[in-house]
């Protein structure tokens, strides 16, 4: 045993950096329960949209057409910044949030004296860290097809490449930080991701639909997500009009609230 | 500033209670830097609850306390970055080897506790199969590797609880191995348990608990010392053999053991004295005894007396 004041320091060069945040990654992608049904709603998901409208196109090319072009990048583009890339966010947030105490490791940790604080914000890079690089493998295919497989329709431009990029990048991060504060809060993987699903499937999809609800259905995190994407949504009368100011207000608020719970309960719970 | 205090744990009024429940009440606890010390008490007495707080897990009701003389939970990363603990059965994420469980337990600790994975593992006896996922690993692998998560702090402080549940005998035998070695090394354990055998095998100091409170604390010696005498009889008839004796006024209790008697001593007797004068009444009632052992009261003896009046108290 050696005394803290005879402790040898480790030369800077050859510690490791980022190492929670490192740990954090670690145990996600080598989860296949994590990283398996992430990389299909990523990934996969725009593999067999692109295949399927192809296959069409080749069957039939007078009433199918080329599974490229800008409208069908800009069909591919919304279900990953509004569907199957916010459902892959939600499962990687819950697993990040929850993993440590489902195993019974979230004592460890909290006995090794490190801050409850920066045990819970190592968890954002670590997810994302799993999680951007699908969603950027995946909107790389996308983008891929949708000049390869164009056929003689019109292609995106590249401000627009890049821009529906980062939205989609920043779709799933914010999914990703509201599902990993919730897990936090919640405690369970399960139930975690039961309210989640519920939320961005059937109930956000029925709330915006009731109108008497108005400016009230500003505060869903789709119509915020949407208000800043850079391509149209397919269906033009589903849109809900909102300032940018709104829509940031709306998204930090989300961010902030389920963030600052989870880093709350992180803080608080008996470990 | 710490201090480099005589104990390495202190503890001052400590209480803890959920709702109406008090778990831990009122404990002054001294834990002499360097020793083996045993935090011995029936199940629900309140053990893990005090190291829950004094690891920061819980948060206590009243009280203050000092780890390697520092306040908690103020100052909880200084006072807990050379404190190593098991509490309850370790947990692991069991998709991962037992060498990534060390490396994300060694992200949570100083730079250094990272190049002292193979060091550890080697020590615990896991190198062999420190690459397999946790989830084909024995219980006691578990706990073992469980040892190894302990020491990548090069702990100043280990805190056990209930180290040797689940434990098979050749496991129990190689614990107390490990745990004799870091006591050689200078390292200060506590070790909750209610096995009172264990820590009597291990530890060289004590503290008796119940029901939250404790009820008598000190080294081995200390608490054994007084009442130091006692006989076991072994005979052909026990029953006839309480009769002649029971009238001996030198005896404070006697009760019926598997083959024969155990008999308690008044402080003030002399063992040796009241051993012969057991024997010539055994032999004068006709009883044939076969043998006639003087002994110390055990921890474990003091200890199930110390609860056993508590509870006749209550």
């Amino acid at each position: 045993m050696t005394t803290p004041e005879s402790t040898v320091q480790l030369p800077r060069s050859l510690r490791i950096p980022f190492r929670l945040e490192r740990a954090e990654l670690l145990k996600l992608r080598k989860s296949r329960g994590v990283w398996i049904p992430t990389a299909l709603l990523t990934i996969g998901a725009m593999v067999v949209m692109y295949t399927a409208i192809e296959l069409f196109h080749v069957y039939n090319s007078s009433k199918y057409g080329p599974a490229g072009g800008t409208l069908n990048f800009e069909r591919a583009m919304f279900l990953m910044g509004q569907l199957a890339g916010m459902i892959a966010a939600a499962l990687v947030g819950a697993a990040a949030g929850t993993q440590d105490l489902s195993s019974g490791v979230f004592r460890d940790l909290v006995s090794s004296g490190r801050s409850r604080t920066r045990l819970f914000l190592a968890r954002i890079p670590g997810g994302l860290a799993l999680l951007l690089p699908l969603v950027a493998v995946a909107y790389a295919i996308a983008a891929v097809l949708t000049v390869v497989l164009a056929g003689g329709l019109a292609t995106p431009s590249v401000t627009l490449f890049i821009k529906t990029g980062l939205w989609v990048l920043l779709s799933a991060g914010i999914v990703y930080v509201v599902s990993l504060g919730l897990g936090s809060l919640v405690g369970t993987r399960a139930a975690t991701i039961s309210i989640l699903i519920a939320y961005l499937l059937p109930v956000q999809g029925i709330i915006r639909n009731i109108s008497v609800l108005g400016r009230a259905r500003d505060g869903l995190l789709s119509v915020a997500v949407e208000r800043l994407s850079p391509v149209p949504p397919p269906d033009p009368h589903d849109v809900i009009s909102m300032s940018l100011s709104t829509s940031l207000i709306v998204l930090v608020l989300w961010v902030g609230i389920f963030g600052g719970l989870g880093l709350w309960r992180t803080q608080t719970r008996d470990a | 500033m710490a201090t480099q205090s005589e104990f390495v744990i202190e503890t001052e009024g400590l209480k803890k209670s959920f709702g109406d429940q008090v778990a831990v009440d009122g404990v002054d606890l001294r834990v002499p830097r360097g020793s083996a010390f045993g935090y011995l008490g029936p199940n629900g007495a309140g053990k893990t609850t005090l190291i829950r707080m004094l690891l920061g897990l819980t948060r206590p009701s009243a009280g203050t306390m000092r780890v390697l003389g520092r306040p908690m939970p103020k100052e909880r990363s200084l006072a807990l970055a050379r404190v190593g603990a098991i509490v309850e059965e370790p947990g692991f994420h069991k998709h991962l080897s037992g060498r990534e469980n060390l490396w994300i337990a060694a992200a949570a600790r100083e730079p250094e506790a990272h190049m002292r994975i193979d060091k550890v593992l080697e020590q615990v006896g896991l190198a062999d199969r420190a690459d397999d996922h946790v989830s084909t690993y024995s219980q006691g692998m578990r706990q073992r590797l469980g040892i190894a998560r302990c020491l990548l702090s090069d702990p100043e402080v280990l805190m056990l609880d209930e180290p040797t549940n689940g434990l098979d005998p050749g496991g129990i035998q190689e614990f107390r191995g490990l745990v004799r070695a870091w006591i050689a090394e200078g390292r200060t354990l506590v070790l909750s348990s209610h096995l009172l055998d264990e820590v009597e095998k291990i530890c060289d100091h004590v503290a008796i608990v119940d029901r939250g409170k404790i009820v008598a604390q000190g080294s081995l010696s200390e608490l054994s010392a007084g009442d130091d005498g006692a006989i076991t009889i072994v005979c052909d008839d026990p029953h006839k053999a309480l009769g002649a004796i029971n009238a001996n006024g030198s005896l404070r209790d006697v009760e019926e053991i598997a083959s024969g008697l155990r008999v308690l001593l008044r402080p003030e007797a002399s063992l040796e004295k009241v051993a012969a004068e057991l024997n010539k009444q055994l032999v004068g009632a006709g009883v044939a005894v076969y043998r006639l052992e003087p002994s110390h009261v055990s921890l474990e003896h003091r200890f199930l007396e110390i609860t056993r009046r508590l509870g006749g108290d209550s």
